[in-house]
């Protein structure tokens, strides 16, 4: 028997009061474990996704949004001089629309009354939700003035045309794979078009079927798979046929500048800028990144919080705790001191007691933040998501696909969009956040539990310290 | 040989300042019996506190072998408790959660006895006191007063001191327990050439020890 074993012991001289004080220091170490954990989590995210952001520009006409674009496009002229600045080794350029099924009734649909109204003979594969207020198509779709849609209402198809279909460069976001024949060529104006599994399948085409768009005949090329839904209903054609067949010679209304590496991104934003003048907005993959990651920043800043807050309150629970006890055992304190005991050494006594008391709890906390975490991780970045992106997407329209394909036959939803600049497809990929448990959490653990004992039995020190055995001896 | 000269101790009170103790001077020779009685307030508890350094006097000395005591650090002063001084309380005293064995071993670890000399030293003393077989693993809650007085007895003896200081040692206890109590007292100082000073209500005890001192509001008679 030592100071130690005897402070072991008497954290459990009283079995449902210590019970209760493991309970309650596990489950506010739980909370702060939890936090930690999402933290951690948050921050890697965070990490990940500004490494993997890449080193492009995106560039779409001043005051671009909801289709309505016909009116102040950019224009390939313009691009072709963004193409020829120092460290710009491509420009991606695409001309979006949407058509709508031939026979059906359009509705004006909210925040997205400026389109060419050209008809196709695809219906689209993606289902339509009604909503009453903004949202995004192919999930949820308003009418201006309110009112329910026509019976003979189908979505409309966005049609994309860009100069590089092959071009992945996106960096999150709905990955879509060529399944069958081959990638169009996007500098031609050849009437050919790569369409969705669905597409294919909702109206009965194959490669070399052909479908109209405008007034113009187009033959399928490439089928694509995805399980993004908007993806699913869209056509992907070459920038100059879109141009040729819309009538928008020459427009453009989005283009993503790659830059030759990230320490030239900065300088090549500011020279595009200069370069297009008041006619565009430029924005970097860096500002999209620090925009997408915005709502994981504060969900760090809640978990920092909860996290001191959880250990203070821990601190404050050992505190009223450890004063209750040393107050209890006044006598048993004086007799030590009376026998030989030194202050430090009944203080010591106490002290192992509460870290007695606080390791437990903190086993128990780990318990909980293995449980919790990833559940918690997931609520607090869902949330943080789903209240940035009702902002930034209010009022939103059908929202642009733009394809970028590699050799590998694989291209993706890119972030430099053209609807919520992109961010959106990076919110999808934020959710999807992993919360780990590793040796420093577990470290983190255990130095919580050691301050919260030792800042915890502070005032029982001080207390302790104060009893004099003689007065202990007159207590009879 | 144990030495007090003019031992004086007054504190703030509510209804202004108390003398404990006035001026008190006597001699106790080496492994002597000495007995204090006096009434309640009488100043009794407050002389043994100023002896067993547990609190100092206001003024007056106190000399042990030539060492004078009223002069000693807080740190010596509990080296000295430690080595010099055990205790026997009216209440026992005893750790509650701690056996038998453990309270007495418990001034042995604080003075740094090894653990092995300490078990050994525990259980002799136990047997000393008449405590044997599965009681002495026991805890003091499941002990006889008597048996609970005789581990605190033990427990004084553990580091071998100069002196116990027993307050009431028999008050809470019946008149053929006290007495046993007292005879075991009494024989250890005698074995062990121990000073004991027993403050005591009980006369016909103070009437056994070699020495008695009576105290009267602080005065020695």
């Amino acid at each position: 028997m030592n100071v130690v074993s005897r402070g072991i012991r008497n954290a459990f001289r009283n079995g449902v009061r210590s019970l209760s004080i493991i309970i309650i220091l596990g489950l506010s170490l739980g909370l702060s474990l939890t936090m930690l954990i999402a933290r951690q989590a948050v921050a890697q995210k965070i990490s990940a996704v500004k490494s993997s952001i890449g080193t492009t520009i995106t560039i779409t006409p001043a005051g671009y949004s909801n289709f309505s674009s016909l009116n102040n496009s950019l224009t390939t002229t313009q691009l072709s001089k963004v193409a020829s600045l120092p460290h710009v080794t491509n420009v991606n350029e695409t001309l979006t629309d949407r058509l709508f099924t031939a026979g059906s009734s359009v509705p004006a649909f909210g925040g997205a009354a400026n389109t060419t109204r050209g008809q196709t003979s695809l219906t689209s594969p993606v289902k339509v939700n009604l909503g009453n207020r903004g949202g995004r198509f192919g999930r949820r779709v308003f009418i201006d003035g309110g009112g329910s849609l026509p019976s003979n209402f189908t979505p409309p198809v966005t049609i994309v045309g860009t100069n590089d279909p092959q071009r992945l460069n996106s960096l999150t976001g709905a990955q879509a794979t060529l399944t069958s024949g081959s990638y169009i060529n996007g500098n031609q104006d050849n009437n050919q078009a790569m369409i969705s599994s669905q597409m294919a399948s909702k109206n009965n085409l194959k490669l070399g079927s052909t479908f109209t768009a405008y007034s113009a005949t187009l033959t399928v090329k490439g089928i694509y798979e995805t399980s993004n839904r908007a993806l699913q209903g869209e056509v992907v054609v070459s920038l100059p046929t879109e141009q040729a067949i819309s009538g928008q010679s020459s427009d453009v209304t989005n283009a993503v500048a790659s830059v030759d590496s990230l320490d030239n991104l900065s300088s090549v934003t500011s020279a595009i800028s200069k370069q297009l003048g008041s006619s565009a907005d430029v924005t970097s993959s860096e500002q999209q990144a620090n925009n997408a990651v915005q709502p994981l920043n504060s969900v760090k800043s809640i978990a920092l919080f909860s996290l001191v807050g959880a250990v203070v309150a821990g601190s404050v629970i050992v505190l009223l705790i450890m004063v209750m006890i040393v107050r209890e055992r006044r006598r048993e304190i004086g007799v030590l001191k009376a026998i030989g005991s030194s202050n430090v050494r009944v203080m010591f006594q106490f002290m192992v007691e509460a870290v007695t008391f606080t390791v437990i709890g903190a086993i128990i906390g780990l318990g909980i933040g293995i449980a919790a975490g990833q559940p918690v991780t997931n609520m607090l970045v869902t949330n943080s998501a789903n209240s940035s992106t009702t902002q930034n997407l209010a009022g939103g329209g059908v929202g642009r696909l733009y394809y970028a394909g590699t050799n590998t036959q694989t291209f993706k939803r890119p972030t430099g969009g053209f609807f919520g600049r992109g961010v959106g497809s990076v919110r999808n990929t934020l959710s999807d956040i992993k919360a780990n448990v590793g040796w420093v959490i577990l470290l983190y653990g255990l130095i919580a539990a050691i301050v919260i004992a030792v800042t915890g039995s502070a005032a029982a020190s001080i207390l302790i310290a104060r009893i004099r055995p003689a007065e202990v001896m007159r207590v009879e | 040989m144990l030495k007090v000269k003019k031992l004086t101790k007054t504190f703030q009170s509510g209804d202004g300042r108390v003398t404990a103790l006035n001026e008190v001077s006597f001699n106790i020779d080496e492994g002597r019996f000495v007995s204090v009685i006096g009434k309640s307030g009488s100043g009794k508890t407050t002389l043994l506190s100023i002896l067993g350094t547990l609190e100092k006097p206001t003024s007056g000395t106190i000399t042990v072998d030539n060492r004078e005591l009223t002069g000693l650090t807080a740190k010596e002063m509990v080296a000295y408790r430690c080595k010099q001084i055990g205790f026997v309380f009216q209440g026992y005293n005893l750790v509650p959660n701690l056996t038998a064995l453990e309270n007495v071993m418990l001034p042995m670890e604080f003075a740094g006895v090894p653990a092995k000399q300490r078990i050994m030293r525990a259980k002799e003393l136990l047997d000393q006191v008449g405590l044997v077989g599965d009681k002495i693993q026991r805890k003091p809650g499941r002990l006889s007063g008597g048996e609970q007085q005789r581990i605190a007895i033990a427990r004084a003896l553990a580091n071998q001191p100069k002196f116990i200081l027993a307050d009431e040692p028999t008050g809470n206890l019946d008149s053929e327990t006290g007495k046993k109590i007292f005879d075991l007292l009494h024989d250890l100082s005698k074995s062990q050439n121990t000073t004991v000073i027993v403050v005591t209500h009980d006369l016909s005890i103070a009437g056994k020890t070699d020495q008695t001192f009576k105290l009267e509001d602080g005065k020695l008679l």
